[in-house]
Formats: C-alpha cells, structure tokens, sequence
C-alpha cells in the first residue's frame, strides 16, 4: 500500500502540469470570464439598470423554475473541466508506458523493487482517481469563487444573494453528482483506459497513431463491407463507440427532458438504452449492465497484454 | 563461498541471430567482475537477463531468485546503474530521494544526502538542470545509499569527463565495497577499471572468450618485448598473439615457463587492454 501510494505520487509530480496546472488554468478563465463580463456591463451601464433589472426578473421568477436553472446550470458548469479531464486523461494513458522508454528512466524505475503489475495499478488509479479528483476539486473551488463574487454584484446592487443562488440553487448536490459522475466515468472508461495502456506499453513511436488508427480501419473496412453486401449502414465500430460515448454516465450537455430545452444529462440523450436523468442511481445502473460487463471482459485482455509487453519491456 | 550469480546454457536471441549464445559463468560473492566486450558481444543482453530486463532461455539464478519471474523482489538486493542519462529529467533531487525511500526497504537517506554534501547538487535541483557529471554523481549517491548484494554497472562513466570517472570508482572503492558485495562492470574504458577489477569475463560474438580471476591472468599471461632478430625465435614457441611498437615486437604468452621468456628480452604482465586485442583477435582462450 505503502509502494503503491508512493507511485501514485510519483504519476502525479510527473504529470503536475496536465494534472493541476490544466484545471487551474480553466479555473481562471471561468473567473476572468466572469469579471470581463461584470467590467462590460458597469462600463456602459454605470447606473447597473440593465444588471438590477435582469437581477429583480430572476429573483420575482417562480422558485421552482430558479431552482431548476441554477441545478442545471450547476450540473453542466462542470464542462469545460469535463472536456479536459477528458484530454488529459487520454494523453497521459497514452504516454503512461511510452515515455519512460523513450527517455530510457525505465532503467531506473525497474532497477526498483515495484513490481509491472503495482506499477500499471499505479498509472490506472492515477487516471481513474486523481486526475478526476484534482480536476473536481479545483472545479469547486473556482465555483465558490465565481458564486462569491456573483454574490457581491448581487449585495451591491441591493439584493439579497442567499435567496437568489445559495438558498435557491442545490449547489453541494450538483457538485456531489459532478465528483460521482467523474469516477462513474472511470469504471465505464475502463476498457479505452485499458486500450490507451496497451498500446503505450506496445507502439513503438508515436503511440497517439497506434491508439487510433487500427479502430478507424476495422471500422472503416466493416462498414465498406456492410455497404457491399446490402447496400445499408448497419452497425459497425464507430457506431459501438458512439453508443458507448452517448450511454456514459459524464454530465454532458443535451435535451434531458422533452421539449423542455437544454439541460444537463447523462451522456447524449439519443440512446434508450439507458435513462439519462442525471441520478446516482442511473449512474449505477450503467456500471452493473451488460455493456459494462463487456467492457470489463475488453479491459482485462488489454491489461494483461499491456502488463505482459511491460514485463519485458526496456530501453530501446 | 555462495555464488551471486550462476548461469547455465544461457541464452537470448532476437529473431534469429543470438545474441548471448549458451553461456555458463558464475559469479562468487565479494567480487568485482569486469565484463568486457567488443560492441554487439552480448555484454548488455546478458546484463539485462540478469537484471530481469529481458526473457531468456537456459537457466539464470542471481541470489537464488530467477530474474525473469522475481524482478521487483531481486531488486531489494540488487542495484543498477545504466549509462548516465536514465534518470527521469523531470524528477526533481528530492523526489527522486523520497520516492526511493518509500520503495525501497534498504534505501538510507542520510548516507544518501551524507554522499550529495560533498557535490554541487542540491535537493531542488531538477535532473534536467544537472550536468552529466552530476547526474552519475546524484544516481551513484543513491545507489550506494541501498545496502545491497550485488551492484550491476552498465558502461557507468560512459559520456563523463576524466575527473568524474576518476571519482566515480574511486566513491566506489572506498565507500561501497566489501566482502559481502559483489560488483559486476561492463566497460569499454578497461583502463579505469582494470586496477579496480578481481575477476575478468571476456565475451566475443556473445560466447565467452575468457574467464579467469586476475591473479590467474598475472600468473599464467605473460607479455615478452624483444628486438627484430629475436622475434622468430619467440614466434616459434607458439605466442598467442603478436604486435610491434617502435621497432620491437611483443609477445603474448600464455602458460610458458617465466625464465624461458627472460632469456630473450623483457617479460612482464599484460594489461587487460593488451589481453583483451590478443583473445578477440582470434586466440583462444
């Protein structure tokens, strides 16, 4: 355990830059956004008359209706993090056992007592833990920072800001659902996860093609096969993957309720298979399915091969 | 006396050609061995094979353990210095200080930061600031920082300037060995190494060509100079191998009597070098 935490520390001083600087970075603009937008506004409004009267119209809104905008608007604040989580948790997989035998310090690592498999642990729990709790950390507290500052427009203006956003708005919920749906994410994540290891233990250069390409073959050759002998589109990898995408338990923007317009959901609304509402217990619902079971059976193969091809790897 | 090292049938091929070709040696415990060879001999296969670096055929024990199967434990016993450049450039001093500590159970940080005073790295120093020479200063602190059996060195002052190199084995010497270790070096710079060495593994076209101690080599090598008109007589009696230098032609002999050779000119015994030339050059061993 000891060992383990100690690699894991060691993945995150590696990786500060994707890890803590990247969220940070978004942090910012979400602040700056914010602060260029109030300067706009005072600069050609100096009385706030535009600001009280948008202030005044959302606050003499029905309760129900604030307090659904404000849990959506929370529940999807999270996406630029999300988008980015999700870069940076595909780049450092890819890397995660190709760098260090491009620069040769896998000489150094294996000449220590860490065994291949506690290493690849190691690596996984990284992109399934810490980059997803580093990234909800500095979403909150940019959150807390933005909602404080908010507050303060609405103090000046002379209103009251805890029945406008604290008291209205679920804030802690929607934060609690975000932090769920990121390690959600990870397990229904796994067998990508699992594949981006595999070929950053196995490409010999360049990994981002060796992750890529061979799925846009098979799947570019199955639809071209389908296409001759029935002159249709059937199902093909790029539609799997799709699906897989769209079921995800990610809070992704889309049409979560009919007709109602745009609201936060679970993955993209455009499948049936699973409910899109964003809950726990659709969350979970993914996670002991069919799908995920699948999915599972994927990630094994690729760790075993990864975990194999790591055993022997060296310097080259 | 245990063994550290024993190899039997050793072998490792890459596709077709083998690169380490059925070999058998055996390393004691309280050695320092050289192992040296031309490039492409094998030297770096078999270092990886006992490193548990690389998959192999025969059989391999390095302190009783198969590397292949048992790396991660082996290596609380065993430590390893590749060329210079193998530590992460990222990784700042005190990272890489921490790090070890917690994997490794006989890493000590005060002999660590006792052996770093006397050089200019410092704790938030980044490996990738330091000079080659500091790095092999930083990765030798911490490796002599781990009580270990058996230290395996890979070409370790390859890319150094002349005063480091001259530190390096002298740290080594002084600070490291003892009985209980054993020290297994590849080198293309058998100069630096060859006072420093007990025991001498020559391997060619990754078969062995010679494994002897060096008290051997002292006893049983033996090197004659002598003028032009003496030559074919020492030509006659079956040298291994043969070279002039400045007008006089050396002799190298193997198991012949000491005061035959006096009787035609200078005899004294061979540097590795000059050893190494002679057994490559097609004498047998």
């Amino acid at each position: 355990m000891k060992r383990l935490l100690a690699l894991m520390k060691r993945e995150f001083w590696e990786n500060k830059g994707a890890f803590r600087t990247t969220p940070i970075a978004i942090g910012i603009i979400y602040v700056l956004g914010l602060l260029m937008a109030v300067i706009t506004t005072v600069y050609f409004d100096n009385e706030f008359h535009t600001l009280k009267d948008a202030i005044r119209f959302i606050a003499e809104q029905d309760e129900g209706i604030r307090t659904r905008i404000l849990y959506e608007g929370a529940l999807s604040s999270a996406g630029l993090f999300t988008v980015a989580l999700g870069f940076v948790v595909f780049f450092y997989l890819l890397g995660s056992l190709y760098d260090d035998r491009k620069d040769r310090s896998i000489l150094f690592w294996k000449s220590l007592p860490a065994s291949d498999t506690l290493t690849l642990t190691s690596k996984m729990l990284s992109a399934m833990v810490t980059a997803p709790l580093i990234f909800w950390l500095v979403f909150v507290a940019t959150m807390i920072l933005l909602t404080m500052i908010a507050s303060a427009i609405v103090l000046v203006v002379g209103e009251n800001p805890l029945t406008l956003f604290v008291g209205a708005g679920n804030l802690f919920k929607a934060w609690g659902l975000i932090l769920a749906s990121y390690l959600a994410n990870s397990v229904w994540s796994l067998p990508l996860y699992g594949w981006l290891m595999l070929v950053s233990a196995f490409a010999p250069r360049i990994p981002l093609l060796f992750a890529v390409l061979p799925p846009v073959v098979f799947a570019v050759l199955q639809i071209w096969i389908d296409f001759l002998k029935t002159f249709t589109f059937k199902d093909n990898l790029f539609g799997v993957i799709g699906e897989w995408f769209a079921n995800s338990p990610l809070i992704l923007s889309g049409d979560a309720h009919e007709g109602s317009g745009p609201g936060a959901a679970l993955g993209i609304p455009i499948t049936d298979t699973f409910d899109h509402a964003v809950t726990i217990g659709n969350m979970l619902d993914r996670l002991f399915s069919y799908q995920m079971f699948i999915g599972l059976v994927i990630t094994s193969i690729c760790m075993a091969g990864a975990l194999y091809l790591r055993h022997r790897a060296t310097d080259n | 006396m245990t063994n550290v090292i024993e190899a039997r049938g050793l072998t490792k091929r890459y596709g077709r050609t083998k690169a380490v070709d059925h070999i058998d040696f055996e390393i004691p415990a309280g050695r320092i061995v050289g192992l040296i060879g031309p490039n492409g001999a094998g030297k770096t296969s078999a270092l990886k094979a006992i490193l548990g670096l690389t998959t192999f055929e025969g059989d391999l024990r390095v302190l009783g353990k198969n590397p292949s199967v048992d790396r991660a434990a082996l290596m609380e016993d065993v430590c390893f210095i590749a060329d210079v450049a193998v530590l992460p450039r990222w990784a700042r001093v005190w990272q890489l200080i921490e790090f070890t500590e917690k994997i490794h159970p006989r890493f000590s940080r005060e002999k660590c930061l006792q052996y770093l005073k006397h050089t200019k790295v410092t704790l938030d120093h980044k490996v990738k600031q330091l000079s080659k020479g500091m790095v092999a200063q930083l990765h030798l602190a911490i490796v002599m920082a781990i009580d270990a059996r058996l230290l395996v060195l890979d070409e370790p002052t390859l890319g150094l300037d002349i005063l480091y190199r001259k530190e390096f084995y002298t740290n080594l010497l002084n600070d490291y060995f003892d009985e209980q270790r054993s020290i297994l070096i590849t080198t293309h710079q058998v100069e630096e190494v060859e006072h420093i060495l007990s025991d001498l593994i020559f391997i060619q076209e990754g078969r062995i060509a010679l494994d002897c101690t060096m008290e051997e080599v002292q006893e049983r090598y033996m090197e004659l100079m002598v003028p032009p008109e003496k030559a074919e007589t020492a030509r006659a009696m079956n040298p291994l191998f043969e070279r002039v230098m400045f007008g006089r032609h050396i002799f190298l002999f193997k198991d012949v009597a000491r005061d035959q050779l006096e009787s035609l000119g200078e005899v004294r015994t061979p540097n590795v070098a000059d050893l190494f030339v002679a057994t490559m050059s097609g004498g047998e061993s």
